[in-house]
């Protein structure tokens, strides 16, 4: 396939191009839901194509086909370049880019048990096992159970001589457990909400959720939710468990240094962002406490590559240290654009017909010290949140609101009563520079979260998290 | 540009699934898709994309248990590995006490939903598109957008006969004019065919707003009467429709409307269906099991009468299915993918000049549940936000985020207005709605922009 990928950057230069990259992708998936110890969905698909990527006086272009003939191929690279001319109707600064070292590389993601070679048989029997296992549970309506693999290989080739060829593979799943009665409905999820908690890793990475052992638990709190009370409204101490942590992350800083939103190219729409390029080194982020990493070399990450999709080597990048804003995550025409000597690897398509956009890689706040129980125990009154249920943030990445799946009163350091329908909201440097309690290495968790939204047409990006419960003051909860 | 592979070329390579041996049964769902998008900001084209592909999703049934595989290598043999591999799926699970069959033969009503045009669109016809919107802005805005045509056919074939094969088109327009001072307007149009899509007229809207936003000021959040425009009662019906219509939620009591058919959930001006047969909205005559799609009323008069379903959540209800079902295994059920709320006869002026001191919105920005029972959801205000008071639109407002029940709101709707507009959601799915001004809309915090 690299030959077919570079028999694309060479049409696309024959065409006009001045530069041309081509992707070759092959991604394969697996799906499997059960409920009721019943299944719901059971699915495999495959899909290949290539996509090339030109840029004809200073713009670009980019066509993609699921036809893999040369010839197809060969139109395809010269539809590109047309595309690329007409961009030119309306006047603009030509997009510049930053050097890569193009790089000749093989890569696969580590795993220990290919996951798509373990039996059917035996992914079916964990899942109905989890349900049984939840629907013991008197009082819980709904059991299910879910496990996703992904596997995609790229095959990049560049008309400055790259030439990589990688694959990744992720696995994951979950369980959620639904209570339904008295014109109320409760979930809980196990470990995470949105089908559960994915990584860069094989079928190990499944043995290891505990997804049997832990689903009388998850499906017990769900009944108890029904009976539970509203979470009450007032401004509070907040402590979120490291997987909301992790979302929240995402909206409110993930988010927001993607130079590209910075620079109004996602303007139209999920919006742009409230930071500037000057706001590096200056901008007070958030408490000295807080410092935040995206690192695509981290083992195990959604967001782990060895190569982003121009070719640039994965890197680990400092985007909030002790508090201040420090870096955005960049691309070569960004990096560009504000002045950086390089760009810091971020660029990723969602498959072989997407055009690359910036993504965030593992963005991850650093850990410092002490558990969960430490963090709970070392708070008076306030309120302790856990599992995502719902996002939203506004065009800027200023005013968000979260809502979770359960929650607990804090009292005198120890969590008493339950509450249902939780959520908080706050304008995203208060809340951060709020943070007085960041845990330690011993609850951080590199979480996935599998559907982040982005770009026109849209993409699904699998992007990562690593996350420790946190502590935050003077936060409104219970908004109604 | 590529073509239609047509209906006989699917026929042929579906055949090939359709005769796999040891099976009970085979459907086959096949889509080809191509166009392109030529997407702006800061007044230049900075990605312009174009893309084809071919999906094939087989599902197979022996004794009752369900597989399903996809791929998108279109020819006899892609077609034959899919079922094969959908076949092996289906040996290791157990059966589907609810799986209702496959869809019988039926005829599909006839179909006029492609456009040459749309499917033949050049990157040089949508720069141009683009480059006339931007004439239209005065000196200090810029705009931000995208300006898509897309083509696709859809064909579903299964052992019991049914074979149904249409193809679609689909073009819009979208921009976010930024002005001075902190001013922003929206604007959008989006069918089924390329003349109706006028860039300079969205161009003109979307600089108006943008102009008159201008430095707006902080408003306390609260309780407010809305003029609430066409695309921000698009986002109230769709999540509606999501977390309410479906009728595997309904059945199964997580539905905000379940047990509630038959009383009054809404003002009675209020009236929601959906009808992909209309040749006002995008859409498709059938649905991806195959079951040819009719118009179903949801609320009418402000009363819930059902909603809709797909062949297995009817056999779950013992009702028929609807036309309403979504690609398989689909766990979450069917969705109405074609929504209207029928228009009224107030025009958007004489909304504003109904109200005492309220809010004209433009639209809404990711908007999310908060929790689906009580059909309430969170969002922000965006593109354009102005307060009135005593029946005059008095200044810009810093934006604001809501957290209402939609039914609640629907609820309290006392005017409607005459004029509909088609909003985009994602492929296939679309709401033509009306603007509505709503007496209480309850803004629980506020941005700082």
């Amino acid at each position: 396939m690299l030959e077919l990928a570079k028999r694309a950057v060479e049409a696309a230069r024959a065409a006009g191009a001045d530069y041309a990259d081509a992707r070759y992708v092959r991604e394969e998936t697996e799906s499997l839901t059960v409920r009721n110890q019943e299944m719901e969905g059971i699915d495999r698909t495959s899909s290949e194509g290539l996509g090339v990527r030109v840029l004809v006086g200073g713009r670009w272009g980019f066509a993609a086909t699921s036809r893999l003939s040369e010839a197809e191929v060969e139109g395809t690279a010269a539809l590109a370049a047309e595309i690329a001319r007409a961009a030119a109707r309306l006047p603009g600064d030509p997009v510049r880019l930053v050097e890569v070292e193009p790089a000749t590389a093989h890569w696969h993601s580590p795993m220990r048990t290919d996951p798509f070679h373990v039996p059917l048989e035996e992914k079916v029997a964990l899942l109905v096992e989890a349900t049984r296992r939840m629907q013991q549970v008197q009082g819980l309506t709904f059991a299910e159970a879910m496990l996703d693999l992904f596997r995609r290989r790229i095959v990049f080739a560049s008309s400055e001589g790259a030439a990589i060829d990688q694959t990744i593979t992720h696995a994951g799943g979950g369980i959620e457990a639904t209570a339904v009665g008295d014109g109320e409905v409760q979930r809980r999820s196990f470990p995470n909400s949105f089908r559960g908690h994915l990584a860069a890793a094989g079928w190990e990475h499944i043995e290891k959720l505990g997804l049997v052992e832990e689903a009388e638990r998850i499906a017990t709190e769900a009944v108890e939710l029904l009976r539970a009370k509203d979470c009450p409204s007032e401004v509070t101490t907040l402590v979120l468990d490291s997987a909301q942590l992790a979302l929240q992350i995402h909206e409110s800083i993930g988010h927001a240094v993607e130079l590209d939103r910075v620079l109004g190219m996602e303007e139209a729409y999920a919006g742009s962002s409230f930071l500037r390029p000057e706001d590096r080194g200056t901008l007070r982020y958030a408490s000295e406490l807080v410092s935040i990493t995206a690192d695509a070399t981290l083992p195990g990450g959604l967001g782990s590559f060895a190569y982003d999709d121009e070719g640039a080597p994965a890197q680990r990048v400092p985007v909030i240290v002790d508090g201040v804003f420090h870096s955005f995550l960049s691309s070569r025409e960004t990096a560009a654009a504000i002045g950086e000597p390089g760009s810091n690897a971020t660029m990723r398509a969602d498959g072989w017909w997407s055009l690359p956009l910036i993504r965030m890689t593992n963005v991850s706040i650093e850990p410092r010290e002490g558990t969960l129980a430490d963090i709970i125990g070392d708070t008076r009154d306030g309120i302790f949140m856990a599992t995502n249920r719902s996002w939203s943030i506004d065009d800027k990445r200023v005013n968000f609101q979260f809502g979770c799946e359960i929650a607990w009163r804090i009292e005198r350091g120890k969590l008493t009563e339950m509450y249902r329908n939780p959520n908080y909201a706050g304008i995203t440097t208060e809340f951060w520079r709020s943070c007085d309690a960041v845990g330690g290495r011993e609850d951080w968790t590199l979480w996935g979260t599998p559907n982040c939204g982005k770009g026109q047409p849209p993409q699904t990006a699998r992007v990562g998290h690593g996350a420790a419960p946190a502590r935050f003051r003077n936060v409104q909860v219970g908004v109604r | 540009m590529p073509g239609l592979i047509g209906r006989d070329a699917f026929e042929r390579v579906a055949a090939a699934a359709l005769e796999l041996p040891g099976v009970d049964g085979v459907e086959v769902l096949f889509m080809h898709e191509w166009g392109g998008l030529t997407r702006f900001a800061s007044s230049r084209i900075h990605q312009s994309t174009w893309r084809e592909d071919t999906a094939l999703r087989v599902r197979v049934v022996r004794g009752g248990r369900i597989g399903v595989a996809a791929s998108n290598a279109f020819s006899p043999e892609g077609a034959r590995a899919a079922a094969e591999s959908a076949r092996e799926m289906a040996s290791v699970v157990s059966p589907d006490p609810l799986f209702p069959g496959l869809a019988p033969p039926a005829p599909v009503p006839e179909h006029d939903g492609f456009d040459e045009a749309v499917a033949g669109a050049s990157p040089e016809l949508r720069a141009r598109g683009v480059a006339d919107l931007v004439a239209q802005l005065p000196a200090g805005c810029a705009a931000a957008g995208a300006f898509e045509t897309t083509a696709v056919e859809v064909g579903v074939a299964n052992t019991e006969g049914q074979v149904c094969w249409a193809p679609t088109t689909q073009a819009s327009l979208t921009t976010v004019v930024t002005g001075p001072d902190g001013g922003s307007g929206f604007a959008e149009v989006f069918g089924r065919r390329l003349e109706a899509v006028d860039p300079a007229a969205i161009g003109r809207r979307a600089a108006d707003k943008a102009v008159r936003s201008a430095s707006p000021r902080p408003i306390e959040p609260g309780e407010y009467e809305v003029v609430l425009e066409p695309n921000a009662v698009s986002t109230l019906v769709g999540f509606l429709a999501y977390i309410g219509f479906g009728g595997r939620a309904l059945v199964e009591g997580r539905s905000c409307l379940s047990g509630k058919e038959g009383q009054r959930v809404a003002d009675p001006r209020i009236t929601i269906y959906d009808d992909a047969l209309s040749p006002e909205t995008i859409g498709l005559p059938f649905d991806f099991e195959g079951t040819p799609r009719r118009r179903v009323d949801l609320i009418r008069g402000g009363v819930f009468l059902d909603g809709v379903y797909d062949r297995r959540t009817a056999k779950q209800a013992g009702k028929e299915s609807t036309g309403h079902a979504l690609p398989p295994p689909n766990p979450e059920g069917p969705f109405p993918l074609n929504l209207f709320m029928a228009p009224g006869d107030a025009g958007l002026e004489e909304m504003v000049a109904a109200t005492r001191h309220g809010l004209l919105v433009t639209r809404f920005h990711y908007s999310n549940i908060v929790n689906p029972i009580e059909s309430s959801i969170t969002g922000m205000t965006r593109d354009g936000t102005w307060l009135i008071e005593d029946g005059e639109v008095r200044h810009p407002v810093v934006n604001l985020r809501f957290t209402q029940s939609i039914l609640e709101a629907l609820s309290a709707v006392s005017m409607v207005g005459r004029d509909t507009e088609l909003a985009s959601e994602f492929f296939f799915s679309a709401s033509r709605v009306p603007a509505l001004k709503i007496d209480r809309f309850r803004f629980t915090s506020r941005s700082d922009h």
